[in-house]
């Protein structure tokens, strides 16, 4: 009996330890919950180039490799930033949760999240590996404070059938516009030619895609419109150039008018429009569509990076999503294994570029395998001349909403090129001027 | 033309036009539910692909799928459940104590209670929060369910409905020797049935809805409601890429809903027309 009581002792002595062996961290992530396509263990049944698909698979294939790693995953509402400034409020935020690089700025000054470098060395974790845009993105005042995931940008994605129809195809090859004129006389042939409107681009409540044009052209001029961290200029001749060209291509009707995002992707699939301005997320649905006999785009699709129109070297305003690590009190374990977690992340990041978004990796982006995968031998520059907002510019998606509303106005004819210019510069420096 | 064949004429003219005025109603909810039983893709492309076949269960089953589902429509339940209850106590009793019962400053208090109809959420937000987190309630089904219980509206409501009720009942009662407690409970509240069951289901319906609050104060999966769950769980650009998806969790939130309507709907109406009779 004392050799049995002894035996169960023992047993549960060493269950005890063997459960304090593994370390629990918390995971807080967006892009949604598809566990109904990706049971747990198991490839994806669905939709296997999915953003949920992909990293909900990455997650369990860590754990899974990682048996004394337990993670204990919380999906955010997009974006997850009310939630995430709940939780610091309430002092309990997750050890690692997923953060849009534009939104790192605020939380770096604030001291909320943690930057990574030393960690990174500590574990081979190769940040001269990344990419130029995804090291810019993640870095703030010299420091790294997140494993870049991807980048994303606007793209041109190009119906070839109407392309070809409006004589805009050379050798296989879309013929894009150099400069303004040419884009406008490119535009007004396509018009002639097809009938239908030259670019697509959600118009109506969609504040994000306008702001974006004016930063990659911006950029294309060479333009400085962040003088410092605390002020934009924007009424400038360099963005009135651009204002004033997409207000043409939307007066002359060369732009669908009045479409709201889906409206405008539903156009793009239907064949309304000859060019898409829209992210590297929908490169896999338009190339379904591509796929599918007898549907629109089945006659020709392709991608472009934004060409440069004002004689600029080929760049583009670019985002990303990073994983960073908040400021909150956590065992040296429990640091191990989020930065365990982040290599894992790191060497996974083909996986993740299936989605359309660029590889944050170089090795990654010279390989065959990534090369391989539709249209990104196109776009993949993006991830080397890509550039991202000042790191040290806060607020920059209220700023994005400001300006959009702003050029939406102006484009739309509602008020002066000028006056919104003037308007934007005045509403974003109030803003930046009020940030704490 | 007779009286009697002029009237059934005017009868079956409004018949005709409430049945137009309710289909018009009806149809974003038609559309909703032919929306979330097609094909994601499918709706991409337009979503005018909705008024005809093929339509399929997969929004539906992938719903039920989502191994998180059922614990957050436990949690709505929970939370919804228990703040109407709570509601439904605290403001019957308040509202017997403002209308029947003289104390120093009631009528004070009762204004003081009337000016919470006043202050939005969104200006207490913050202090709340901060409470909440000095009392470790975050995360924890009073940290959701105690807001909810503040009810002015509830208040102001039940205090108007025992006003309204003749005092000679309360005397008859109190003649045959009741205390307080029975002439509230045995004789004046369930007079009151048809105003809280008006009550119960605005309580129900905005604890249900409620999205704001839960979202910053249950931030673990396991606690979230719904609402937020089903948010949580949109890939992004839902919109576009996930149509069905989303109007599938539309129909999916909503449909607890319309079952506690229908269930209380005699309650409403008596409610509401009791109202206007008087």
């Amino acid at each position: 009996m004392k050799k049995l009581l002894l035996a169960v002792a023992l047993l549960a002595l060493g269950s005890c330890s063997e459960k304090s062996e593994v370390t629990e961290i918390s995971v807080q992530r967006i892009f949604g919950e598809c566990r109904a396509n990706v049971p747990k263990g198991q490839p994806p049944l669905r939709n296997p180039d999915g953003e949920c698909e992909i990293v909900t698979q990455i997650l369990d294939d860590f754990e899974k490799r990682n048996p004394d790693i337990r993670l204990k995953v919380n999906i955010a509402p997009w974006p997850g930033y009310d939630q995430l400034s709940a939780q610091y409020a309430a002092g309990d935020p997750p050890d690692v949760v997923t953060m849009h690089m534009s939104v790192m700025p605020d939380f770096v000054s604030r001291g909320l999240i943690e930057p990574l470098d030393a960690d990174f060395a500590k574990v081979g974790l190769d940040v001269n590996n990344f990419t130029p845009a995804a090291r810019n993105g993640v870095t703030v005042k010299g420091h790294v404070y997140g494993m870049p995931f991807d980048n994303w940008t606007q793209l041109w994605h190009i119906n070839m059938g109407l392309f070809q129809k409006a004589g805009l195809v050379r050798d296989g090859q879309p013929i894009l516009p150099h400069s303004p004129d040419e884009l406008l006389a490119q535009a007004r042939q396509f018009k002639q030619a097809t009938g239908l409107p030259y670019l697509l681009q959600p118009t109506d409540n969609e504040r994000a895609a306008f702001t974006r044009n004016i930063y990659t052209y911006l950029l294309d001029q060479n333009a400085v419109f962040f003088p410092d961290n605390k002020h934009i200029r924007l009424d400038t001749p360099e963005a009135r150039r651009i204002v004033e060209l997409f207000r043409q291509i939307y007066a002359e009707g060369l732009m669908a008018p009045a479409q709201d995002y889906p409206a405008a992707m539903a156009a793009f699939l239907n064949g309304q429009g000859g060019i898409c301005m829209v992210g590297t997320w929908m490169i896999g649905a338009f190339e379904a569509e591509a796929n599918t006999p007898g549907r629109p785009l089945s006659a020709g699709y392709a991608v472009r990076p934004y060409p440069m129109l004002y004689g600029g070297k080929q760049t583009a305003y670019v985002d990303g999503h990073a994983w960073v690590m908040p400021r909150r009190e956590r065992t040296p374990e429990q640091r191990a294994a989020v930065i365990r977690l982040m290599k894992f992340l790191q060497q996974r990041d083909y996986d993740w570029s299936r989605t359309g978004h660029l590889p944050t990796q170089a090795d990654i982006a010279r390989s065959p395998q990534y090369l391989g995968l539709p249209h990104r031998d196109g776009i993949v520059a993006l991830a080397t001349v890509g550039q991202t907002l000042p790191a040290g510019v806060e607020r920059q998606i209220a700023i994005q909403d400001i300006i959009g509303d702003e050029m939406a106005s102006a484009i739309t004819g509602h008020k002066p090129v000028a006056q919104a210019l003037k308007d934007a510069e005045h509403r974003v420096n109030d803003l930046l001027f009020h940030v704490l | 033309m007779s009286h009697a064949s002029h009237k059934s004429l005017r009868n079956t003219l409004v018949l005709v036009t409430l049945i137009v005025l309710g289909f018009i109603m009806l149809i974003p909810l038609i559309w909703t539910v032919l929306l979330s039983l097609k094909a994601n893709g499918e709706l991409m492309r337009s979503t005018a692909n909705a008024f005809h076949g093929p339509y399929t269960l997969e929004n539906y089953i992938d719903i039920l799928n989502n191994s998180s589902v059922f614990r957050w429509l436990m949690n709505s339940v929970i939370v919804s459940g228990l703040t109407t209850l709570g509601v439904l106590v605290l403001s019957s009793l308040a509202g017997y104590g403002f209308a029947r019962l003289d104390f120093p400053g009631r009528d004070k208090l009762f204004l003081f209670v009337l000016f919470g109809l006043a202050i939005p959420e969104q200006a207490v937000i913050i202090t709340r929060h901060q409470l909440f987190t000095a009392l470790h309630l975050h995360n924890s089904y009073p940290g959701l369910i105690l807001p909810g219980l503040a009810a002015p509206f509830g208040v102001f409501l039940m205090t108007q409905y025992f006003r309204a009720i003749p005092k000679e009942l309360d005397e008859a009662a109190l003649l045959d020797n009741a205390s307080r407690f029975q002439v509230f409970w045995k004789v004046l509240l369930p007079l009151t049935l048809p105003a809280q069951a008006t009550l119960g289901i605005f309580t129900f319906l905005a604890s249900w809805n409620e999205y704001w609050w839960p979202l910053i104060s249950a931030t673990r999966s396991e606690m979230f409601t719904l609402t937020v769950g089903l948010a949580a769980s949109q890939i992004n650009f839902a919109q576009t890429s996930g149509l069905g998806y989303l109007m599938t969790q539309a129909v999916f939130a909503a449909t607890p809903i319309l079952v506690v309507y229908i269930i209380f709907q005699k309650y409403i109406v008596k409610a509401v027309s009791g109202a206007a009779a008087r």
